[in-house]
């Protein structure tokens, strides 16, 4: 009988495996597949475990001022890295609300992006600051933007036998930014979330907004963002930007709500988002 | 769930009926289809894996064909289980065909599909959008096979 669990201490090393057993699975921090194992819903012959690669593992700044996390770093490293400030706070502040702790010690940025849970967390963090994921193949790596990884109901860009190797974050910006999320009871998946960032000066402020958890993935549009510039002091054309994610999104109907309330929630969110925002700005 | 739609085939409704009912076309039409085969005039059997996140599913369908009124309309029903697991898949289904131009077929289905077992854990939300995905895979592919331009270019 062949081993269940393998182990390799190198990217390489582990396309490798993958090639050779094209039914593994990759095993990130656990936090889902173990979970969904134990449970019986997965039953992979072969499991390769990423915990061994060190070049999978932590936060480094560039030269350039932006940011490279390991796929395999923790919840709990990123919830506590003080690198992810202003225009980046978002991926920290998402992180520092995933489930519990004892996920948050577990999980990784990795997997649970690769695992493209609609509800999860990072998503809307992740394409609210315009990251770039790396995936690793036999042929090379090469670079997807995070709001292009997501392409249908868990369905993702990685290819069989690739893996996610690192998020790429561009330098971050002077300004503000978080993340508010919609749930049932604190550390469940969202409903629906919100992840928004204010740069540029009073009076001339950018707005980045990424909707979670109505949709596969993030809900996204750059043309309205732009068409608000300046003028998020109008609550009409503070609407307007709600409408268009309202017109993007794709929600279903679960256990945490019906897709309909999704719809109304979202330009909802937007507000009271802004308002967090403009409240710590004024506290500051 | 109830699944419901209609797609147009620049195909004459005979083709159509033709296609549809023959065996290994559809194999390569059926998003996960691995292998299919007759069993006899009216029955079929199937192998089809079905992805949702990290849980694959390996289905060993049945189809019964219940009632046939060519070229008009074929009924049928699916039954089938996955292996050892617990997963269960039914369907009963109606496919009809109508000449809406000479040349112009409009095909639409509607099929009661049930599905309890392991992929019942993302709930009948995901499970619709899934279904539907994989409709416009199959239809996809069915005009690619079907339609004039492109059969055998």
């Amino acid at each position: 009988m062949s081993r269940l669990l393998h182990r390799p201490g190198s990217v390489d090393e582990a396309l490798a495996l993958l090639a050779e057993r094209p039914e593994a699975r990759l095993l990130a921090g656990g936090a889902t597949l173990v979970a969904m194992r134990n449970a019986g819903l997965v039953d992979a012959s072969a499991y390769v475990a990423l915990d061994g690669i060190a070049e999978l593992r932590g936060i480094e700044q560039l030269p350039d001022g932006g940011l490279r996390i390991g796929a395999m770093t923790r919840h709990r490293e990123t919830a506590t890295c003080g690198l992810l400030r202003d225009s980046l706070e978002v991926v920290r502040r998402a992180a520092s609300m995933i489930a519990n702790p004892v996920v948050r010690n577990m999980g990784t940025m990795g997997g649970s992006v690769a695992n493209a849970d609609p509800g999860a967390d990072y998503p809307a963090a992740l394409v609210c600051v315009d990251v770039e994921l790396e995936l690793a193949g036999t042929e090379g790596r090469r670079r997807v933007p995070a709001a292009a990884f997501v392409q249908d109901w868990y369905e993702t860009a990685l290819e069989p036998g690739e893996i996610l190797t690192a998020i790429f974050l561009p330098p971050p910006r002077t300004g503000r930014s978080t993340y508010r999320k919609l749930a049932r009871v604190s550390g469940d998946y969202a409903i629906a979330s919100c992840a928004m960032a204010l740069t540029g000066g009073q009076g001339d402020e950018e707005i980045a907004v990424a909707i979670g958890g109505c949709g596969p993935g993030p809900l996204r549009d750059v043309g309205a963002e732009a068409a608000l510039r300046g003028r998020l002091d109008d609550p009409g054309a503070l609407a307007a930007l709600g409408e268009a994610l309202v017109a993007l999104a794709d929600p279903i109907d679960d256990v945490r709500a019906s897709a309909d309330y999704r719809l109304r929630v979202i330009p909802r969110l937007v507000r009271a988002t802004l308002d967090d925002l403009r409240s710590e700005r004024r506290a500051a | 769930m109830n699944l419901e739609g209609t797609f147009d085939v620049r195909a004459p409704r005979s083709l159509v009926w033709e296609k549809l009912t023959d065996p290994a076309l559809m194999a390569g039409c059926i998003p996960g289809c691995e292998e299919i085969e007759q069993l006899s005039a009216t029955s079929y059997r199937a192998v089809v894996q079905v992805k949702v996140g990290p849980i694959k599913a390996r289905f060993n369908l049945v189809t019964e064909v219940t009632r046939e009124e060519p070229p008009d309309a074929v009924y049928s029903a699916t039954r089938g289980e996955e292996g050892t697991r617990a997963s269960v898949v039914s369907a009963d289904s109606v496919v009809r065909l109508a000449e809406t131009n000479p040349g112009e077929t409009s095909v639409s289905y509607s099929s009661e599909v049930s599905v309890t077992g392991r992929l019942g854990k993302f709930g009948l939300g995901v499970m619709r959008k899934k279904a539907e995905s994989l409709s416009l895979e199959f239809v996809e592919n069915f005009k690619k096979r079907v339609e004039p331009e492109s059969a055998g270019a």
